[in-house]
């Protein structure tokens, strides 16, 4: 049997297979079709298939990783949508914080709201705080709106009332309402996709995932058309944020957690590769071509957030916490008016791209920069399917940098990789100790096509003593779906000082998700040995308005007492004291169904005995004291397990290079990931 | 700060080692980030861990600051004059390792309103005292006649909580226990002071570990070299942009309604002129020092430039030393942007907005048209609500500042319902409110027609609206902006003005004045506060027809509206295109 992991990124898209009964896994590679993501994908699977001589129908399992969802928004592509809302409040999702996302630039402003304001429409009904109903839903209106927004030729509606994750029952009734008058449109209620206090996340929220349902609804249909046409069965899943995978069913539910699917993938990949490797705490590095993405795992276990921005919108959903910098190889380097070499933000990105790519590119960028150097291969990228102009990299650095500066072409690239460096390494720094971590404990883990080429200068900028480098990590994202359980989070706002009433309260609402959780389990499939249930609880000390998350082992009447001593426990791993004598409030409820994906031990790559490794040799540059450094350039594939040697060296892959610095220490792990010692 | 002469590197513009700043100036900035971090994840109170309300920067030896993390522009003012004051008050030398300072006083220690504290911590290397780390944190009391130590009725600074001159809370490593203590017990919340100075003391002590980190790595004098390319190359960066404009002199003048006793509105103008590469802002012709507290501490008018300069010139500038070797500024004494003592400070942000929004105002002399920006709502709404809390013994006090209208700008209309200037505080959402408080939110939306009309309209203020659910419900409501509007600029309109507004649509519906101290709300009564509306960018007859439909089509503008202030044609047609 066979299992497919893949994922859909801006430039390509990448396949992870795994031959359950070999243990031996696949990497491939396709260039992507943005125009339509699903022909990629079969382009790929019908390739994989060929290539190994598979039957299709021994394929019983396809993850997928994707940025439909995320780029419908950032494009604008999707749906026209329509908002009812309680009389008061059509403008709470144009005002959102009454916050400016920049304190100093006006030109820099609040995204133009998904649903324009003439498409806002209220009604008059009021639920309060404690669930009473204040105003009744008044349907004569609701009728009207849906009418109105009909007329508007809207795809899409969503319909977020106040206190709804208290009460969702003028929620439910205007749905029913709207979908007996508009059959077609795609319908959200806020009560289902974020049963969250506070409006204005829930609202837009809700607006991204109604704006984004009715295309990726197509999408996946599209999809499970090309691989039905292969003949492949097997079931098709699709990573979300939190980094579990979701069934079709549900992700058409709820697209707007898709938003993060692929770099979610990826860290999971990270986290489990970590655990295996005995590295369980890492600060995982993923270079692309425009940005960095940056995640922190503890003890083998990714860390999380409940929001972030897509696009510029709030999103609010369980996510795995990924921190995006704005630097990449594309980054561009100048020299600005009063005498700074600056390095980003402005990118070239993949067009026109960096000039020794000879695609129109005219400013230096980081890219450049390594080619100069020699840290990337001065000829060819890609196994030799990316053509390099190392002499246009070098001018137009010694034009637009050395020069002015008085300096040498490779002082200038090299304070380019320096700067560049400074500037991620500040991004690094800045994720860790805003959760509270102290990054030097960590080990770095980096992927990514460009995460190895500057990791190990990065982990000795940051005082990081070792850096994991693993298999192919231009297709991490890829892998990590294939080690990612089916799981789905269920949230409800309960509001309320923990004591004994609100307590069995609390227990009732659990009991409740716990069913609602099992059931939606044994919906996706899974068996029951295979089920488990995470609960938490999320609570605050009274006047706060922050709150700590606090797992508990199993519901229990008598478990108040249990839960306060976690959360204060909880509060002073988080942040470094308690309060003892102020009363605990609590916030949320929530459970995370998982069902466990077996996962295939997957055994080291075959040891090439009498076959050198070294494919050649070149010149690398490494600062002013080392000067130029004749490097042997190292096959990865060819390194034998348990292989330790000393830098300098390159060590080149299809999807990556590995620069290892004079004085690192290198070896092959027994799965075969790189592990790179920084300091003596 | 600025009257102090700003001993920056050799020849200017001529850096030392570009690579080695840049890469040094990403360090440093990550030591004020941990700083600041640590400040927020480790504080207790709302306002210092949910709204970030503090600052933390980092200065050398001689007190120039070399790095402030961006949170709050007013804290700029209060951090530099606390570090100024230990150099004044104590001196270098008398400084020893391990001591801690604190400081709150406008009058004794530079800072700009009582519940704002801040922490100085000196920083030893080789026995020598090299650098100093700074944060402060807005205390949500501090004592005084009023809950949260501000009121515009106040007149002197005794009435607005417990004045810290710099005093040593840390001696030689040994925190000062009955001293904090008697700090924490003038205020309405002693615990929530004594969690958040203890952390605060331990951001600065964090930021100087890291400190000497970089020392032991890099050097000392390699570090100082650094520091001095630095400020040299922020200097030169706002040089050159002061140098871009053309030379002269030009004036802006803004109202405050009032000085918060009634009476006739307050002036304040700012006059810049520009000479080569150096800027001179003056604020000679402002208004009298108020009778309220409206008054701004001379740190706090500078923070207020400063914040004003950046926006116009350089958004993007690091917050250090080299941006004040090319400003000078000037305030009378006695005036209301350099008050003497005992002058009640405690509103000092409402003066702040109009300050900055003057210097805006006055860079029209100079700025090419497509850099102005037209008046924004420039007033600091606030809603305060308190009464018998259902959740727990005792009062609940909840307090508010409300957004506005932003100015047009060319090729942008102003933003509708924004934060502006020194401030940039999130709502709480009307659900967190009705969960915490007995009060309801009956409405929170943009006020119709309250952009400016122009070329590019002025942003839209907000409507609140706050209805009690319990007796003996009281309220403050105020705001600036309801006598004076925001000007238009290039022949742009006003914007709107603020309304305070009783029991809206009830038959006992009426509007009361700005600033009436203490209503008392009954079950079912509301107060609704609108907020002022920017102004207008450009002559209305410019508009694209196209625009005004929109606005029409999405009930931002009236047709009524549309026809006073675009002409009858352009009406007709905006109407025509929106049906």
């Amino acid at each position: 049997m066979y299992r497919i992991g893949f994922d859909v990124g801006g430039t390509f898209t990448d396949f992870t297979m795994l031959d359950e009964g070999r243990g031996s896994v696949h990497y491939f590679k396709v260039p992507s079709t943005p125009h339509d993501p699903s022909e990629a994908i079969g382009a790929g699977l019908s390739a994989l298939i060929a290539d190994h001589d598979i039957d299709p129908a021994l394929v019983r399992h396809l993850g997928h990783g994707t940025t439909v969802a995320t780029n419908m928004v950032i494009e604008r592509k999707g749906a026209l949508t329509g908002l009812i809302t309680t009389r008061g409040f059509r403008d709470t999702l144009e005002i959102g914080r009454q916050t400016r996302p920049h304190l100093y630039d006006y030109s820099i402003g609040r995204p133009t709201p998904l649903v324009p304001r003439d498409l806002r429409l209220e009604v008059d009904e009021r639920t309060l705080s404690d669930g009473t109903v204040e105003v009744p839903l008044d349907e004569e209106q609701v009728a009207e709106a849906a009418r109105k927004l009909g007329e508007a030729g809207v795809g899409a509606v969503v319909i977020c009332f106040l206190h709804s994750y208290r009460r969702p029952d003028h929620e439910r009734r205007a749905g029913e309402i709207v979908r007996a008058i508009l059959p077609d449109a795609y319908v959200s209620l806020s009560s289902n996709v974020l049963p969250e206090f506070r409006e204005y996340e829930r609202m837009s929220t809700t607006v991204l995932n109604a704006y984004m349902g009715p295309r990726m609804g197509t999408y996946l249909e599209r999809l499970l058309g090309r691989v039905g046409d292969l003949g492949i069965t097997g079931e098709l899943d699709t990573v979300h944020s939190n980094g579990g995978l979701m069934s079709v069913p549900t992700v058409r539910e709820i697209p707007v957690r898709t938003c993060v699917s692929g770099p979610a993938a990826g860290v999971i990949g990270a986290a489990e590769i970590g655990r295996v490797a005995n590295f369980p705490n890492l600060v995982t590095f993923d270079v692309g071509g425009t940005s960095t993405d940056v995640s922190v795992i503890v003890g083998g276990k990714p860390l999380f957030a409940s929001d972030r921005l897509v696009a510029d919108y709030p999103v609010k959903t369980p996510m795995i916490d990924i921190h995006v910098i704005g630097a990449g190889g594309g980054s561009i380097a100048a020299i600005d008016d009063a005498g700074a070499l600056k390095v980003g933000p402005r990118s070239a990105g993949a067009a026109p791209g960096p000039v020794a790519y000879g695609r129109g590119g005219t400013e230096p960028t980081i890219t450049d920069a390594n080619i100069v150097l020699g840290r990337l291969d001065p000829v060819a990228l890609l196994e030799g399917r990316l053509p390099v102009d190392a002499a246009a990299a070098r001018a137009v650095i010694e034009e637009r940098i050395a020069r002015p500066l008085g300096l040498s072409v490779e002082e200038a690239a090299y304070g380019i990789l320096r700067i560049a460096n400074a500037n991620m390494s500040r991004a690094i720094r800045s994720v860790s100790t805003e959760r509270g971590h102290d990054i030097r404990d960590f080990a770095l883990f980096a992927y990514g096509g460009a995460g190895p080429l500057h990791a190990c200068d990065l982990a000795q900028d940051c005082g990081i003593r070792t850096v994991l480098v693993p298999q192919e990590p231009g297709t991490l994202c890829a892998r990590g779906i294939l080690l990612s359980d089916i799981n789905m989070d269920f949230v409800r706002s309960e509001l309320s000082l923990a004591g004994e009433a609100s307590w069995r309260r609390v227990c009732a609402v659990l009991g409740e998700m716990r069913d609602e959780a099992t059931a939606w389990l044994v919906r996706e499939g899974v068996a029951e040995e295979d089920r488990q249930l995470r609960i938490m609880v999320d609570a605050r000390y009274d006047g706060q308005n922050f709150e700590v998350s606090v797992p508990l082992d199993e519901v229990r009447e008598d478990g108040l007492r249990d839960m306060v001593e976690r959360f204060r426990r909880q509060h002073v791993q988080e942040y470094g004291y308690d309060v003892s004598d102020r009363p605990v409030e609590i916030v949320n409820c929530r459970i995370q169904a998982i069902g466990r994906v077996a996962r295939v031990p997957v055994s080291a790559p075959v040891p090439v005995h009498g076959l050198d490794a070294v494919k050649g040799r070149r010149p690398v540059y490494f600062g002013k004291d080392a000067g130029w450094v004749e490097t042997s350039i190292y096959r990865r594939g060819q390194l034998p397990i348990g292989r330790t040697f000393a830098g300098p060296a390159i060590i080149e892959e299809m999807s990556s290079t590995l620069i290892v610095q004079p004085g690192q220490t290198v070896t092959v792990d027994p799965v075969g990931n790189l592990i790179v010692s920084i300091f003596e | 700060m600025a009257d102090r002469d700003s001993p920056i590197s050799k020849a200017e513009g001529q850096l030392f080692d570009p690579i080695a700043m840049e890469v040094f100036s990403n360090r440093l900035l990550s030591i004020t980030e941990d700083m600041g971090n640590r400040l927020v994840r480790a504080s207790f109170s709302p306002n210092i861990k949910e709204r970030k309300d503090c600052s933390v920067a980092m200065f050398d030896g001689k007190g120039r600051l070399i790095a402030q993390a961006a949170h709050i522009p007013m804290h700029l003012g209060s951090l530099s004059g606390g570090v100024e004051t230990v150099l004044g008050d104590y001196g270098v030398d008398n400084v020893r390792e391990g001591d801690v300072f604190i400081c709150n006083d406008a009058y004794l220690a530079g800072g700009t309103h009582a519940p704002d504290i801040t922490i100085v911590t000196p920083i030893f290397w080789e026995g020598r005292c090299r650098f100093f780390a700074a944060n402060i944190g807005h205390h949500s009391d501090v004592g005084g006649t009023y809950p949260g130590s501000v009121s515009p009725t106040a007149r002197t600074v005794f009435e607005e909580g417990i004045r810290i001159p710099l005093v040593r809370i840390v001696r030689e490593g040994e925190l000062d226990t009955g001293l904090l203590t008697l700090l924490a017990q003038n205020s309405r919340e002693p615990a929530d002071r004594v969690a958040d100075l203890k952390v605060q003391i331990a951001a600065n002590e964090r930021g100087a570990q890291l400190m000497l980190e970089l020392v032991r790595q890099l050097g000392i004098d390699a570090v100082e070299q650094s520091i001095e390319d630095i400020l040299a190359y922020t200097a030169r960066r706002l040089r050159n942009r002061i140098a871009a404009l053309k030379d002269g002199t030009g004036s802006h003048v803004c109202h405050l309604d009032d000085d918060g006793f009634g009476g006739d509105p307050v002036a304040i103008r700012a006059t810049l002129t520009v000479e080569g590469e150096n800027l001179t802002v003056d604020f000679d012709g402002s208004g009298p020092q108020c009778r309220g507290s409206y008054n701004m501490p001379k740190s706090a008018m500078l923070a207020s430039v400063y914040y004003a300069v950046k926006t116009m010139l350089d958004p993007e500038l690091m917050a250090n030393e080299g941006m004040f070797a090319s400003i000078t500024m000037r305030a009378p004494e006695g005036t209301i942007t350099n008050p003497t003592f005992p002058a009640a400070v405690g509103m000092r942000s409402n003066t702040a907005q109009r300050v900055a929004a003057s210097v805006i105002g006055a860079f029209a002399h100079f700025l090419p048209r497509e850099r102005v920006m037209a008046a924004s709502n420039d007033a600091m709404p606030a809603m305060v609500f308190s009464g018998r809390s259902r959740r727990r013994p005792g009062t609940y006090v909840y307090v508010e500042t409300i957004g506005g209208g932003a100015g047009g700008r060319a090729g942008h209309d102003g933003a509708d319902g924004t934060h502006v200037h020194i401030t940039n505080s999130s709502n709480l959402p009307a659900e967190a409110l009705e969960n915490e408080y007995p009060l309801v939110v009956d409405e929170y939306s943009l006020v119709t027609d309250s952009g400016g009309a122009g070329q590019w309209r002025g942003g839209m203020g907000i409507a609140r609206q706050i209805r009690a659910l319990d007796d003996d419900t009281f309220c403050y409501a105020s705001s600036e902006g309801t006598i004076v509007p925001a000007d238009g600029v290039f022949g742009g309109g006003k914007g709107a003005v603020a309304h305070i507004i009783r029991d809206r649509g009830t038959p006992g519906e009426h509007e009361i004045p700005a600033n009436q101290p203490r209503l008392v709300l009954a079950p079912g009564q509301s107060v609704r506060i609108e907020t002022p509306g920017g102004g207008g960018f450009g002559d209305p007859q410019a508009r694209d027809v196209a625009a005004i439909a929109a606005d029409l089509r999405q009930g931002r503008v009236t047709p009524a509206a549309v026809r006073a202030a675009y002409g009858e044609a352009k009406a007709a047609e905006a109407e025509r295109l929106s049906a």
